[in-house]
Formats: structure tokens, C-alpha cells, sequence
């Protein structure tokens, strides 16, 4: 699921004109709706109109299909679990709602660049500007969102790492290798931010920019 | 210029000499470092960035002193790591070298202009808004150094920045380098490229064992290694 992550496409559609703080407020005016409505139909219009939504950014057909795929399995589940327990509006309402908001989220970030969530971030953090500087806290965002896709990576490599070496369902073999290598991630990527001066952000007195030219052609892929 | 005064660094829980005290004044427009891999070479070339700080001595760049002036110095050297891959921060190729013009440049529109302007003189200009996720190991590469370049530095310290690209991405991320207007310190172990330079250094066992010419210093490297295999002393 870590596929549909920061999956913005670039497009002309009426979710990708809106700044990216009406969608955030969409989404949890959204999110208290289903949580305080309990009504199947009405929760089933509002998953509809988000699949619509979605389908009206034309996100990346495969990693958004796996990424359904998969919250409809849990959908299904929680629905099950509240089925068994006899309450069957609740079964299908809570697994309609997780639908809809899967797919609404989906729409945001398809249509939204990490750029203006970044700046969304700062800005909302600007009122703790005492507890943390507002440009860290966006950060911290972009990062998170950068080491999800990371991570999963991470760990499918070792367990394709231990398979080649025997081993299967074994979870120190997964867990040691994935631990070790997330925390070489964070000291490289801490490296990198540190190097780039991103941290140094908040810094007014900056140069203005001159860009530089470059003469060789890069090979064709 | 960059200058090394007695610069020595040792890990901090181990207590072992990673450089020993080293003074050195680089000033020349191409510089490359060469050694064995654990030699100390990166050490010394993250001292110029700030990235490492020596625990006795001092490095600075124009003047300016890494330990005391950490981000002015930043501003003057950009690095380029051998990994791209946690270089890149945002996902898409276009918001990753926003990111490293938001200290620079306040306007939105200004910051899209002046990326688009980087990739496309970087040759990425088609890549804009692809995910890094789906760029070749070479176009992050070059990306990375965008991202580095739109910052303007003075000084590029790229540490084995090819070493994990193909031999034609190998070539062109060599061309670029070596055709940027600023001085570049390059850590690599290829031996070719090294001869690119006006000078280099042979790092071996935490120290500068070797300063010079090019052509001399590989082949001090080459003796030095060929000593080492057979188990001559060094």
C-alpha cells in the first residue's frame, strides 16, 4: 500500500486547482462526518462521490487498484467483525466509510504536491513556533512520508536476503537486518538533510539565487 | 580555499584515529582524493563540508571556520554523496530541488521557475514531475547534484560519486562534474578519473601519505597497494 504514498500526478482537475488546506479541511470534515453519521446509505453516497472524486484525478491505475484491493480486505474484515457481533448496518457502514476515506485521501494526494503539503505543514505549525521552528516541523512531514516507501523496500529486501540464504518465517532474520538498515537510512538521510543545509532553513540572510550553466548532454535512457 | 590546520578526527566511542592530524591548503580548481576503502578519505572530505568536525584543529573554507560557522559553510560547499537515494527527500524530481531552494527563495512561483531552469540545464528537464522512485540510479545522481548546484556553491565535494552508476552514466556524471565553473575535491577509486585533476591526494591508514601530481600519486597508489597485497610493509 506504500505504492500510492506522495503518488501526485501533475493535472487540470478541480481537486488539483484547490489549495491544499481546503483539501486537508475537506478530509477531516469528512472524516467527523462518517465517524458521527451512522447510516449506510448516506455513507455509501459519500464513498461513492469520493471514488468519483478519485477516478477525477486519474491517479496511477495500478499501484491505486493494489492499494483499494487492499483496504477493501480490511474493510471486509472489520465489516465481518461488527457482522459478528449482530450489529449489520455498523458491519456495512464502517466498511464503506474506511472505502471512502481510503479514496478521498487517494484524491489528495494525488492531486497535491509534497511542495504545498510541505508549506501546509509549516504554516500550521507556525503557532508552536516557540516548541519547534515551523520549517522543521514540514519537514519532519516530507521526511515521514519519504521513509514509509523506504522501509517497506528495507524489508522486502531482507526477506528476499534471508529466503537466498534458507531461511523462511523467521522473524529475527526479517526484523534485524530491516532494523539495522532503517537506522543506516536515518543516519544517511540525516547526512544528506545536514549536508544540503536543509536544516538551516530558517536563515534570513541568504544569498540570492545565480543559477549555473551546464554544457554536457545527458545519455538517453 | 580551503585550509586544514592539524584537523584530526576519532571515533567518538572507540576512541580510534580515523584522521590523523592533517594540514593541507586546497586551493586548486580539481583535487581528487584516492585510497583504500576505510583509509580516511571520506573523513577528510566530509571536514569541508561540516559534516564531520575535527576534534583537534581546525578546517575552513574562505575564512570561514566549519565548527563555528557550520551553515555559512554549508552554503559554500555542496556535497554530493555516492548513494543518490537518501539525498532525495520529496518525492518528485521538481520538489526535491525546491526543497533545497526554500532558504533562498520565498515565492513559490520564483522556486518552480529556478528548478525547472536546474533540470533542465542538468539534462532532467523531461523528469520533472516523475518520482524519484522511478529514476535511474544515474538521473539521481545527476538529480542530487541539481539539487546541490541550485544552491550555488563555491566548492563541490563529491565522495565516489560514481562508483554506483553504469560506465555511461559513469561518463557523463564525470563530464558534468569536471565541467562545473567551481573548484571540486572528488573522493573515487577510479584511477582514470583521478588523473583528471591538478592535484592529488593519497589518503592510506588516516593520513595524506601522498600530495601531488596525478600521474605520481597513482602510481604511489598503485605501489602502495601492490605492497600492501604481497604484505611489504606500506
Amino acid at each position: 500500500m506504500t505504492h500510492v504514498l506522495g503518488a501526485y500526478r501533475p493535472g487540470a482537475s478541480p481537486l488539483h486547482r484547490l489549495p491544499a488546506w481546503s483539501k486537508v479541511a475537506a478530509l477531516v470534515a469528512w472524516s467527523a462526518v462518517t465517524l458521527l453519521v451512522r447510516d449506510p446509505i448516506t455513507s455509501g453516497g459519500m464513498a461513492a462521490a469520493a471514488l468519483l472524486l478519485l477516478v477525477s484525478v486519474t491517479p496511477a491505475p495500478g499501484p491505486t487498484l493494489k492499494g483499494l484491493g487492499m483496504i477493501v480486505i480490511v474493510a471486509a474484515m472489520a465489516g465481518a467483525y461488527q457482522v459478528w457481533r449482530g450489529d449489520y448496518l455498523a458491519g456495512i457502514d464502517i466498511g464503506v466509510d474506511l472505502i471512502g476515506l481510503f479514496a478521498l485521501s487517494l484524491s489528495i494526494t494525488g492531486s497535491t504536491p509534497m511542495s504545498d503539503m510541505l508549506d501546509l505543514a509549516t504554516a500550521a505549525a507556525r503557532p508552536f513556533r516557540r516548541i519547534l521552528p515551523p520549517a522543521v516541523t514540514g519537514l519532519m512531514f516530507a521526511i515521514m512520508l519519504r521513509a514509509i516507501p523506504e522501509i517497506a523496500n528495507i524489508m522486502r529486501q531482507s526477506r528476499d536476503a534471508a529466503r537466498a540464504r534458507g531461511v523462511r518465517r523467521n522473524l529475527t532474520a526479517l526484523m534485524i537486518p530491516t532494523a539495522t538498515r532503517t537506522v543506516g537510512f536515518a543516519l544517511d538521510l540525516g547526512a544528506a538533510l545536514h549536508a544540503r543545509g536543509i536544516g538551516d532553513d530558517a536563515r534570513s540572510d541568504a544569498p540570492r539565487l545565480r543559477p549555473m550553466r551546464l554544457s554536457p548532454q545527458a545519455p538517453s535512457e | 580555499m580551503i585550509e586544514f590546520k592539524d584537523a584530526t578526527v576519532v571515533a567518538p566511542d572507540s576512541g580510534i584515529v580515523i584522521l590523523k592530524p592533517t594540514t593541507l591548503t586546497l586551493s586548486e580548481n580539481r583535487i581528487t582524493v584516492i585510497g583504500a576503502n576505510g583509509s580516511g578519505k571520506s573523513t577528510l572530505a566530509r571536514l569541508i563540508n561540516g559534516l564531520a568536525i575535527p576534534v583537534s584543529g581546525s578546517v575552513s573554507v574562505d575564512g570561514v571556520d566549519t565548527r563555528k560557522h557550520g551553515a555559512r559553510v554549508r552554503r559554500k560547499v555542496g556535497f554530493l554523496f555516492t548513494d543518490p537515494t537518501s539525498q532525495l527527500i520529496m518525492p518528485t524530481a521538481i520538489e526535491d530541488v525546491m526543497l533545497s531552494l526554500r532558504r533562498v527563495i520565498k515565492s513559490k512561483n520564483e522556486r518552480v521557475k529556478a528548478a525547472m531552469a536546474a533540470l533542465e540545464d542538468i539534462g532532467l528537464g523531461d523528469k520533472a514531475d516523475v518520482s524519484v522512485n522511478a529514476l535511474s540510479g544515474g538521473q539521481r545522481q545527476l538529480l542530487a547534484l541539481a539539487g546541490v548546484l541550485t544552491a550555488t556553491p563555491k566548492v563541490v565535494v563529491a565522495d565516489e560519486p560514481t562508483t554506483l552508476l553504469d560506465l555511461r552514466w559513469k561518463a557523463h556524471v564525470g563530464a558534468l562534474l569536471h565541467s562545473l565553473p567551481i573548484q571540486l575535491i572528488e573522493v573515487t577509486h577510479d584511477l582514470e578519473a583521478a588523473t583528471k585533476a591538478d592535484r592529488t591526494l593519497v589518503v592510506d591508514d588516516g593520513g595524506v601519505v601522498f600530495d601531488g601530481n596525478p600521474e605520481d600519486a597513482v602510481s604511489h597508489y598503485r605501489d602502495l597497494m601492490y605492497r600492501k597485497s604481497v604484505g611489504e610493509p606500506a
